[in-house]
C-alpha cells in the first residue's frame, strides 16, 4: 500500500481542527474532523484519530482484549474491532465534552479503514469520507451522517439541491455527543489497481467528483495526488480544513514483497 | 406554469416547475427528476415546452414511460395527465402560485453561505426531523417489522451450491476464496462482481474484474438491487430475491 497524505488549515479558518493518523505496519488509516471550536475541535479530532489506533495497536498485541459494544453482522473481526475503536474514542470525547460543559459543543467526525489482503474494512461516523477509484471511477463508499444526506436517501431532495442546502453543516450523527454512537462499517473488494481516498468534508466541498478523479489518476504517487487535491482545494476557496490521505494499492510489488517476506518468516511449527 | 409532481403511491416526493428551461427525468443524478430504481434508465424522458405546448418525450427508455396507461414516445401533455414511470407517477398540474414559490427560491440562494461551522443536529431536532421524513419516505422504505431474507439464486451457470442466503455486508461472485458464490470451472474470474448490503439493508451491485449486467443492462457503477432482478456475470445467471 503506497500512503500520502496532507492536512491543511484552508484559506478562511484560523485553526486545523482536522487530525490524521497513518499506520502502515497495521495498514491503518485515520482521519478526523473535529468541531466545536477554539480548541475543542482540535482536542477532538486528535483524540478521535490516537484512541483508534491505540485501541487497534493493543488488540493486535492481545486479542483477548474486549470489543467494546454490539457485534455487527456480517463482517469480519477486523471491521468489529474498528467500530469498537470508534465506538471507544465517542467514549473518550463525551467525557471530555462533559468536563467543559454543554455549551462547548465539542465533537469530531471520524472515517478509519483498515485494508486486508483482499478486502478493505472502513468504519466511518459524520461527514468525513471514504472514495474508492477504480477503473477510472469514483465512487464514494461511505454515506454521510448529515440532514441532507438523509433528506436525499429518503427522494426528499436531489444530489444538486443538497449541494446549494444551507443544512449541509448539520450532522446527524458524530462522535462525543451522546454517551453511545452507531458506527457504520463497510467492507469493500480490495483489486489492484485500487486508489482509496479518506478526506474532511473542506475537500469534497471545494472540488468536484470529476475533479477528484482526475487528480486521483493524474498524479504520479499517492503524497502527490495528495498534495495536489489539498492544493487545488485551497484554490478553489479553501473555505474549511482540508485533508486528504490516499492509498495506492498495487499488489505487483506488494505481493512480491511478500514472498520474500514469508521466507524469513519463522516457521510456526515448533520443530 | 406547469408542475410536475413526482409521486409514490400516494406520497409526494418532489415538485418541479417546468420553465424555459426542460426538465429531464431519470436514475442519474444530474437529471431535473431523479427516480433511484433500477426500472429507470439514466435519462428515461424530457418534459419541455414547444410552440407553447408542453411536451413529453421517452428516450427510448427500455421499461417505457405511460401517460394515463398507454405507452408514449413523444405526446403533448395537459394539466392533470399522469405519467407513469416504473412504479413512480408524475402528476401534470398547471399552478399560478409555483411562479412566486420558485422567485422566493432564487432570492434565497445567493445568500447561501458556502461553508459554516459544523454543527451536531441536537437530539431532539433530529428525533422529530427523523419523525417527519419518515412520514414522507414511508413507501418508498421497506415495511420494518418484517423479517426480509435477501437469496441469490442460480439460474444457470457453475457454482458451489444452487442457492445462496446473504449475510455478509460484502458478497463476492468468483474464484476467489473470500466469494461468498463460488465460481467453479476453469478460467473464473477471482472476483467477478460485488454486491454491498447498505446500512438501510439496500443491496448495490457494482463491477469488479468484469462488469456485471441486470436484466440486461451493464452495469458500470454501483446499482440497487430488487427482487427479482436478473445478474448476469462470468457465465452465470443469478437472481436475486428477497422473500419474507
Amino acid at each position: 500500500m503506497e500512503v500520502g497524505a496532507r492536512s491543511d488549515i484552508g484559506r478562511v479558518r484560523e485553526n486545523n481542527e482536522d487530525s490524521f493518523r497513518l499506520a502502515p505496519e497495521m495498514n491503518l488509516f485515520v482521519l478526523s474532523d473535529g468541531m466545536g471550536g477554539l480548541e475543542s475541535g482540535e482536542r477532538a479530532s486528535r483524540m478521535a484519530t490516537e484512541t483508534v489506533l491505540t485501541h487497534c495497536r493493543d488488540a493486535q498485541a492481545d486479542a483477548a482484549i474486549a470489543v467494546f459494544g454490539k457485534q455487527i453482522e456480517g463482517v469480519g473481526e477486523v471491521s468489529n474491532r474498528l467500530a469498537s475503536a470508534v465506538r471507544l474514542a465517542n467514549q473518550e470525547i463525551f467525557q471530555a465534552a462533559q468536563e467543559l460543559g454543554s455549551k462547548g459543543g465539542m465533537g469530531a467526525t471520524i472515517v478509519a479503514v483498515r485494508m486486508l489482503d483482499d478486502r478493505a474494512c472502513i468504519a466511518h461516523v459524520g461527514d468525513s469520507r471514504a472514495y474508492l477509484f477504480r477503473d477510472e471511477r469514483l465512487n464514494q463508499l461511505t454515506e454521510d451522517h448529515s440532514f441532507v444526506a438523509e433528506q436525499v436517501r429518503r427522494g426528499i431532495i436531489t444530489l444538486e439541491q443538497a449541494g446549494r442546502s444551507r443544512m449541509q453543516n448539520v450532522l446527524t450523527r458524530a462522535l462525543g455527543v451522546e454517551q453511545n454512537v452507531d458506527v457504520e462499517v463497510t467492507e469493500e473488494l480490495l483489486r489492484e489497481g485500487d486508489i482509496y481516498l479518506l478526506c474532511s468534508d473542506g475537500l469534497f466541498r471545494e472540488l468536484s467528483e470529476p475533479q477528484i478523479a482526475g487528480i486521483l489518476q493524474e498524479a504520479s504517487s499517492a503524497q502527490q495526488a495528495a498534495d495536489n487535491l489539498v492544493e487545488q482545494a485551497n484554490h478553489a476557496g479553501g473555505g474549511d480544513n482540508i485533508t486528504a490521505i490516499v492509498l495506492r494499492h498495487s499488489p505487483k510489488a506488494a505481493g512480491a514483497m511478500s514472498k520474500i517476506g514469508r521466507w524469513f518468516k519463522p516457521s510456526e511449527d515448533p520443530l | 406554469m406547469s408542475k410536475l409532481v413526482l409521486k409514490f403511491e400516494s406520497s409526494v416526493l418532489k415538485e418541479v416547475a417546468v420553465g424555459q428551461q426542460e426538465v429531464s427525468i431519470g436514475r442519474s443524478p444530474d437529471n431535473g427528476i431523479v427516480i433511484d430504481n433500477p426500472a429507470i434508465s439514466s435519462y428515461h424522458a424530457r418534459v419541455f415546452h414547444e410552440d407553447g405546448r408542453l411536451m413529453l418525450q421517452d428516450f427510448g427508455s427500455l421499461n417505457g414511460t405511460f401517460v394515463n396507461g398507454q405507452r408514449v414516445k413523444m405526446v403533448m401533455l395537459k394539466p392533470g395527465d399522469s405519467v407513469g414511470i416504473g412504479k413512480h407517477t408524475i402528476v401534470v398540474t398547471d399552478s399560478v402560485e409555483v411562479r412566486a414559490h420558485s422567485l422566493d427560491n432564487a432570492a434565497v440562494k445567493p445568500a447561501v453561505p458556502k461553508i459554516n461551522e459544523t454543527v451536531m443536529l441536537d437530539t431532539k431536532d433530529r428525533r422529530e426531523f427523523l419523525r417527519q421524513v419518515a412520514a414522507v419516505g414511508e413507501s418508498a422504505q421497506p415495511a420494518p417489522g418484517r423479517m426480509k431474507v435477501p437469496t441469490l439464486v442460480v439460474l444457470k451457470g457453475s457454482t458451489d451450491r444452487r442457492e445462496y442466503t446473504l449475510t455478509d455486508k460484502l458478497i463476492v461472485v468468483g474464484k476467489s476464496a473470500m466469494a461468498t458464490v463460488k465460481l467453479t470451472g476453469w478460467f473464473k474470474p477471482k472476483a467477478a462482481a460485488q454486491i454491498n448490503r447498505r446500512e438501510d439493508n439496500s443491496y448495490y451491485i457494482g463491477p469488479a474484474d468484469k462488469v456485471p449486467s441486470v436484466n440486461g443492462t451493464p452495469i458500470t457503477h454501483p446499482t440497487k438491487l430488487a427482487s427479482g432482478d436478473v445478474i448476469e456475470v462470468a457465465g452465470v445467471e443469478l437472481e436475486f430475491v428477497v422473500r419474507d
